[in-house]
C-alpha cells in the first residue's frame, strides 16, 4: 500500500479553506497530523471557531491548536464582505466537537514535526504567521518539512489591493520569512486560482451527490460566489483548493519556477509577491509558482472528493 | 505633436517614423537623459532629425537628472553614444535656447488644445513643466508616453526603464489630470522586429532604413541575450500608436507609480486585473496586432525611398 504524505493544514476558514480540506480530508494520499488556524479572513477567534466546526462536519479527528491573534507585525485585516461575518457564513454546521489545544499553532505544528519518522508537508492557505512563527522559533525542524503547498500572491497583480493577494497582504513579514527560508514552495497565487473557476453549474453537480457534506459545499460555493458574482467573475475562484489540488494532483497544473521576494514596503505594493520570470536578477528559483490549471479537471477532482464523504463525515483509519 | 525623448536606439528609430505620419506633426522635440545622458540624447536627437530631413524641427535640451534619484542609464543597451555605436555626423545645429519644460509649455499654448506630446524617455521633462505650470495639463490634447507595464519589468522584476529612472515625475504626470495613455512593456514587448525583419528593413534602400537596422544589432543582441524573439520596438509603436490607434486594444485603468517599494519603486501599479479599483486616471494599451504594426513600420520606412 502507498504510504501516505503527513501533513498539517493550516487556515483561516473561510469558504475555500473549507473546501479545501473536504478535498484534502478525501484524499488516501494523505494522512492529516493537526489542523491550525490563522487570523485572516476573520478574527482568531471566529476563524478557530469554523476550523472546529469543519473539522466536525467532514469526521476529521486530530489535534486543533489557535494561532496567534494578529500577524507577526502587521495590525489584521480582515475580509467580512468575502466570507460574512461570521468568516464562513451560509450553510449551518455542526458546533466543534473538541476544543483547540492548549498549545499555540506553531508549538503544535513543531510537535507535528518532531513525531513524524518522515518529513511533513505544510499547506498554509491563510496567512503565513503561523509557518513563520514556526521557522523563527524551531529552525531546527527545518528539514522535517518535506514541502510548502501555499495559497498566496499573484505574480502578475493582486486583488485586495492592485499589487498584493489578500494572504500575503496580511502578514508580509511572515511571508518574507516563509519565501526565504529556502524549503521548497510551491505557490498557489492568483495566477492560477482566479483560472481555477467553479461555475454554478458544477454547485449543482455537487449538490445532487446528496451527501451533507456535498451539500455543505454547495452551499459554501452559493454563497462564496455571490461576493465574486458581484465583481462579474463567471464562477467561484476556489484558491486555496488549488493548493491541496497541486499536491494530489499535479498533472493538472503548470508549474514555472523562478525566484520571488516579497515585498514589505511601499505605498501601493505592500504584500505583492514580486516574481523574476525573466531572470532579470539572476538569482536562483525559490519557488515553483502554479500558473494554470485544468479547469475541468479540478472540478472533477472536487466533486468526487465531495461524493466520498457519507453521513457523518468521514471517519477513516 | 512633441516628442520627449532619451535618443537611444528605438527613440532613434521613432523620431525617424515621425516623418510621415498621418494624423501627427513633428512641431518640437526634447531630450532627457536617460538611456545616455543629456548631451549626447540632445546631439542624437539633432542628429537623427537631419538623417530624417527635420532640421527645421526645433530641440530643446532638458533634464541633465531626474528630479528626485540618481540618474541610471542603459549604454549595455544602447552603445556608448546612444545609437548602437554607428558613428553619425556631428550635428549642423545646436538645440533652441529655451529648455524644454518651458518649450513644452511654449507649444502647447501655441496648439491651444490640440498638442499630443509623446513621452518615451523618462518623465522628468514633463515633470519639471508640471511643477512650473500647473494650467499646462489643460492646454494639452493627451500624452502618450512609453513606460511602465501592468504586468513585470525589465530594470527590475517591477519596473520598467522609464518610469524607474524618475518614479516621482511619472506619478506626477500620471495624477495631472489631464488624458494619458500609457503604452507598457505589455504592448511594446509584442511590438518586436525579429533580426529577419530588421534586415529586410535595412535592404528597403533608404538611408534611414539601413541607419534603423545597422543602429538595431546592439539591441538585438542584447534581447537574444534574454530569449526575446527580436527586438522590442517600445519607442517606435508608442509613437504609432499616438498616431492611429486602430489595431490596438486598450482599457481605462487606475495607474499609480510606487516611489517608495524596496522591491518595487517604480512600478506602475494598475487596477486592470485586481478585485480592488483607483481612481481611472489612465488609458493602458493593452495588445497589439504585431502584422498590423510591422506594416506601418514598413509603408512609413519606405516614404523615404519616395
Amino acid at each position: 500500500m502507498m504510504r501516505k504524505i503527513p501533513v498539517v493544514l493550516d487556515g483561516d476558514p473561510g469558504h475555500d479553506d473549507a473546501i479545501a480540506w473536504v478535498l484534502a480530508n478525501a484524499s488516501p494520499m494523505l494522512a492529516i497530523k493537526a489542523v491550525t488556524s490563522v487570523c485572516g479572513n476573520q478574527t482568531i477567534e471566529k476563524t478557530t471557531y469554523n476550523a472546529g466546526r469543519i473539522m466536525t462536519l467532514i469526521g476529521l479527528d486530530v489535534p486543533l491548536a489557535a494561532g496567534r491573534v494578529k500577524p507577526l507585525v502587521a495590525d489584521p485585516i480582515i475580509a467580512p464582505t468575502v466570507h460574512g461575518q461570521s468568516g464562513l457564513d451560509g450553510p449551518a454546521l455542526p458546533e466543534p466537537k473538541q476544543k483547540p489545544a492548549d498549545i499555540d499553532a506553531c508549538t503544535l505544528m513543531a510537535r507535528v514535526l518532531e513525531e513524524s519518522s518522515e518529513p511533513v508537508v505544510l499547506i498554509p492557505t491563510g496567512p503565513l504567521t503561523n509557518v513563520a512563527a514556526l521557522l523563527l522559533l524551531y529552525p531546527h525542524l527545518k528539514s522535517k518539512i518535506r514541502h510548502i503547498y501555499m495559497m498566496g500572491g499573484g505574480i502578475a497583480y493582486g486583488n485586495w489591493t492592485c499589487a498584493a493577494e489578500f494572504n500575503i497582504l496580511v502578514d508580509p513579514e511572515a511571508a518574507d520569512v516563509v519565501f526565504r527560508s529556502g524549503l521548497p514552495i510551491t505557490m498557489a497565487g492568483l495566477d492560477v486560482t482566479e483560472k481555477a473557476l467553479v461555475f454554478p453549474e458544477d454547485f449543482e453537480r455537487i449538490r445532487a451527490l446528496g451527501n451533507p457534506v456535498a451539500k455543505v459545499v454547495a452551499e459554501w460555493l452559493d454563497f462564496f460566489y455571490g461576493f465574486h458574482r458581484s465583481l462579474g467573475y463567471p464562477g467561484a475562484p476556489v484558491h486555496d483548493a488549488v493548493a491541496v489540488a497541486a499536491l494530489v494532483k499535479p498533472e493538472l497544473m503548470t508549474f514555472q519556477e523562478m525566484y520571488v521576494e516579497i515585498e514589505t514596503t511601499g505605498d501601493y505594493c505592500r504584500g505583492a509577491t514580486v516574481g523574476d520570470p525573466m531572470g532579470l536578477l539572476k538569482k536562483p528559483a525559490n519557488v515553483r509558482c502554479i500558473m494554470d490549471i485544468d479547469r475541468k479537471g479540478f472540478v472533477d477532482l472536487l466533486a468526487q472528493a465531495a461524493e466520498t464523504y457519507s453521513e457523518g463525515g468521514n471517519e477513516r483509519a | 505633436m512633441l516628442l520627449d525623448c532619451d535618443t537611444g536606439v528605438d527613440d532613434a528609430i521613432a523620431i525617424l517614423l515621425s516623418k510621415h505620419l498621418t494624423n501627427l506633426e513633428l512641431v518640437g522635440v526634447t531630450s532627457v537623459a536617460g538611456n545616455v545622458e543629456i548631451e549626447k540624447t540632445t546631439r542624437n536627437a539633432l542628429c537623427v532629425l537631419e538623417l530624417a530631413g527635420m532640421e527645421h524641427v526645433p530641440v530643446y535640451r532638458g533634464a541633465a537628472k531626474p528630479m528626485m534619484c540618481e540618474p541610471i542609464t542603459a549604454y549595455y543597451v544602447h552603445g556608448q553614444n546612444g545609437l548602437g555605436d554607428l558613428s553619425v555626423p556631428e550635428p549642423k545645429r545646436a538645440p533652441a535656447s529655451l529648455p524644454a519644460w518651458d518649450a513644452i509649455y511654449e507649444t502647447a499654448k501655441r496648439y491651444a488644445g490640440e498638442l499630443t506630446i509623446v513621452a518615451i524617455g523618462p518623465l522628468t521633462n514633463l515633470g519639471l513643466a508640471l511643477a512650473k505650470y500647473k494650467e499646462l495639463p489643460k492646454l494639452i490634447s493627451r500624452i502618450v508616453l512609453m513606460g511602465g507595464a501592468a504586468v513585470g519589468g525589465n530594470v527590475t522584476p517591477s519596473a520598467e526603464f522609464n518610469i524607474y529612472a524618475d518614479p516621482e515625475a511619472a506619478d506626477m504626470v500620471f495624477t495631472c489630470g489631464a488624458e494619458v495613455v500609457m503604452c507598457g512593456l505589455d504592448v511594446t514587448m509584442r511590438a518586436f522586429l525579429t533580426p529577419e525583419e530588421l534586415d529586410e528593413l535595412g535592404e528597403l534602400g533608404a538611408p534611414q532604413a539601413k541607419f534603423a537596422r545597422d543602429a538595431a544589432q546592439g539591441v538585438l543582441a542584447f534581447s537574444k541575450g534574454y530569449g526575446l524573439p527580436g527586438m522590442s520596438m517600445h519607442d517606435p509603436v508608442t509613437l504609432l500608436y499616438a498616431d492611429d490607434d486602430s489595431y490596438f486594444t486598450a482599457k481605462r485603468a487606475g495607474v499609480r507609480v510606487e516611489t517608495k517599494g524596496k522591491l518595487t519603486r517604480g512600478k506602475t501599479v494598475t487596477d486592470l486585473y485586481s478585485d480592488k479599483q483607483m481612481e481611472k486616471n489612465a488609458v493602458v494599451v493593452t495588445g497589439i496586432d504585431r502584422e498590423a504594426f510591422k506594416r506601418r513600420l514598413f509603408e512609413l520606412m519606405t516614404q523615404y525611398g519616395k
